[in-house]
């Protein structure tokens, strides 16, 4: 059994990174909330350094890759990590953008509307990315692993939705906003990765 | 479906590794068709039956659940 904390050969671990990566982003939110800084030139200047942090942990994830201490390998799961760590800066810059933009005032409607569209687009990169993953992988069995793991996401997702829907019409339980239920399609993946480790003895690719 | 694939792996001394890298899959997928959890594709099947230098036939029997 690999141990998924172990550094990779030649460097850190890839939590080690994204670990670093999201610490960055909580001191950048935290810096935001208590209002340490407000100038939009010092928070795009900030912002960069945990996008900077994206290049290493990507190198980090490759290389576990290569090491063959991770499930699968081969080209198509080393360019789905990249557009996941990309999407995933991307959203978290986004929302951070969006955070202060709020946070510093009521800025035009216009605005709003492009700075509240920027996190869901960078969302629909990791859609994009699982799509691209199961086009693209060689493996005939680890890509049924992540059909079938969207598969049970998506399912999971739809039903949870619709029962909150009926729910919330019903006035038993408070509105949510609509991007939960692409949460919810991501804790979904879990569920189905959990269920592919109970019937085929692996987690997927996902 | 079962199959005789570790047996013949064994005969020719490859890990799960060795026979995976020789199909171009993961270790992974070599486990799920070993243990019997996964039946592979045709194209699969044949590529396998070419590595032993055997027919699909002689790898691969059907499962009590498959048969007449």
């Amino acid at each position: 059994m690999t141990n998924e904390n172990a550094p990779t050969s030649g460097g850190h671990s890839p939590w080690f990174w994204a670990g670093l990566m999201l610490a960055s982003y909580a001191i950048i939110s935290a810096l935001i909330v208590t209002k340490a800084i407000e100038q939009t030139p010092y928070l795009i200047f900030l912002i960069l350094v945990p996008l900077g942090l994206t290049f290493p942990l990507m190198k980090a994830a490759n290389r576990r890759v290569d090491d063959g201490s991770c499930l699968g390998k081969g080209e198509a799961q080393k360019r789905y990590i990249k557009r996941v760590a990309v999407s995933t800066s991307a959203y978290l810059a986004a929302f951070a953008l969006m955070t202060f933009a709020t946070a510093s005032g009521d800025p035009p409607i216009a605005l709003r509307a492009f700075l509240a569209i920027l996190p869901g687009l960078a969302i629909i990169g990791i859609f994009w990315a699982i799509g691209r993953l199961i086009v693209e992988e060689q493996d005939e069995f680890m890509r049924m692993l992540i059909v079938r793991q969207s598969l049970v996401a998506t399912g999971f997702a739809l039903s949870a939705a619709s029962i909150w829907g009926f729910l919330e019409a019903a006035d038993v339980v408070p509105h949510l906003d609509a991007y939960w239920v692409a949460v919810a399609w991501f804790a979904g993946l879990g569920l189905g990765a959990i269920m592919n480790r109970v019937q085929y003895g692996t987690w997927g690719a996902v | 479906m079962k199959n005789c694939l570790k047996v013949l792996r064994a005969e020719n001394d490859w890990s799960q590794q060795d026979l995976a890298n020789r199909l171009g899959v993961s270790r992974q997928s070599v486990n799920a068709i070993e243990t019997g959890k996964y039946d592979p594709s045709l194209p699969l099947a044949f590529k396998i039956a070419d590595i032993f230098a055997m027919t699909i036939e002689d790898i691969f029997e059907r499962g009590q659940e498959e048969g007449e």
